[in-house]
């Protein structure tokens, strides 16, 4: 089973989305912040990371860039997860590596729409 | 809903468009006129059937009928399916007219997420076969407010978001202070929207290379299917091919169209589908 980091400094928002991804047939990880994520990707690198942007400690944008320089950090599809939902922001996200985009708020359509977007389903 | 209100607003979708609408699903009628027994004040469905039947308002009368049927779509739905009719279907059309010139018909196109795929895909990934063609593109939907929508070409939050890629969205849209998306004008002018009824003769639509009307029969009742594909089929020109929705077929509603032998999904006229493979 591919496994799904979720990131965000929201308990409610990483409950919201680990249950739709469940359902999607992942094995859920959750980070409340950026630091925590790439901890936990030096242990195990997932198949996908759901990154929220603003965050405390590390932000999805430090996190992202460090991950893509970590060894196999270039693997995971990482799909932003924002309210930063301007085309700056968006540009800003895919140029540090972001392989696609949700603009929060979002359902399980919207989740399941870019995941496939990726190839992840 | 009381069934004297239902069988009322079932027997005017039936009638006006085709709809077969089944008493389990009357959460459907509810919620597809909710939005105009607010606008009208209505405190309950059976206020709006005792005012449609009341008043002889015919313009009242065809906007219920047009709210009732479903408008959900998305940009890219079955995407495997468009990619093939930019790849192949639209190149082998070319080839076969000799006139430089290709007209598509997204027949029941809601809100022209359908027609703008197209077009987009037509502007991103244009196959080498089809530079210098002129391909028109026409949406056409049976209620007014959706073919308005549809040709303003701005989607919401969540309709951008289903189907459309990122990079798509930002390279095709722009967002206004609303927070709604605007597809370019350039790509908004490359698709036309008619408010149609499918149950009515398509003459005045012309003639067409590709049809897709795609998850549209579906929730019609058997005789208004016959009376649509059967109308749709005068449309096509020689040698066009019409599209249904995946789990939609013709068996049985028609024997003026045949399974083409190339692509699943895809009707052509009866008698003609050998001929294009051998031809193939």
């Amino acid at each position: 089973m591919k496994t799904c980091l979720i990131v965000d400094d929201s308990r409610v928002v990483r409950k919201v989305a680990a249950r739709i991804v469940r359902d999607l047939r992942f094995d859920v990880m959750e980070a409340g912040d950026g630091a925590q994520a790439m901890r936990m990707c030096r242990e195990k690198m997932p198949d996908a990371v759901l990154l929220d942007w603003n965050m405390p400690v590390m932000n999805g944008l430090d996190f992202l860039r460090s991950l893509r320089r970590e060894e196999g950090g270039a693997r995971p599809l990482v799909v932003f997860c924002s309210i930063e939902n301007d085309a700056e922001h968006i540009n800003e996200a895919l140029r540090c590596g972001a392989d696609e985009f949700i603009m929060k708020p979002f359902d399980a359509d919207i989740l399941e729409s870019k995941f496939a977007e990726v190839g992840l389903v | 809903m009381q069934e004297e209100v239902f069988n009322e607003l079932a027997d005017l979708a039936l009638k006006s468009s085709g709809q077969a609408i089944p008493k389990s699903k009357s959460y459907l009628i509810e919620a597809r006129l909710a939005p105009i027994a607010r606008r009208e004040g209505f405190g309950s469905m059976a206020d709006l059937v005792h005012c449609l039947k009341s008043r002889a308002n015919p313009i009242f009368a065809a906007e219920i009928a047009a709210a009732l049927v479903s408008k959900d779509t998305w940009f890219f739905r079955d995407r495997d399916c468009l990619q093939r009719v930019v790849e192949d279907v639209l190149p082998k059309r070319l080839k076969a007219s000799n006139t430089g010139r290709l007209k598509v018909w997204c027949a029941g196109g809601s809100t022209g997420q359908e027609a703008y795929s197209l077009a987009i895909l037509l502007e991103d990934e244009m196959p080498p076969a089809l530079r210098g063609a002129k391909i028109e593109l026409l949406s056409t939907d049976i209620c007014k407010v959706v073919t308005e929508k549809a040709r303003i070409g701005r989607f919401g939050h969540y309709e951008v978001q289903r189907g459309l890629s990122i990079r798509r969205l930002i390279k095709h849209f722009t967002r206004l202070e609303t927070g709604q998306w605007e597809l370019s004008e350039d790509l908004r002018s490359r698709v036309s929207f008619r408010q149609h009824n499918l149950l009515e003769s398509a003459h005045g639509l012309g003639k067409f290379d590709v049809v897709l009307c795609r998850n549209v029969l579906s929730g019609m009742a058997k005789p208004a299917r016959k009376r649509v594909v059967e109308s749709i089929a005068e449309q096509m020109m020689p040698g066009a091919m019409l599209l249904l929705g995946s789990g939609e077929n013709l068996i049985g509603i028609t024997d003026k169209l045949e399974p083409a032998r190339d692509f699943r999904g895809g009707w052509v006229a009866a008698g003609t589908a050998n001929a294009e493979a051998s031809a193939a």
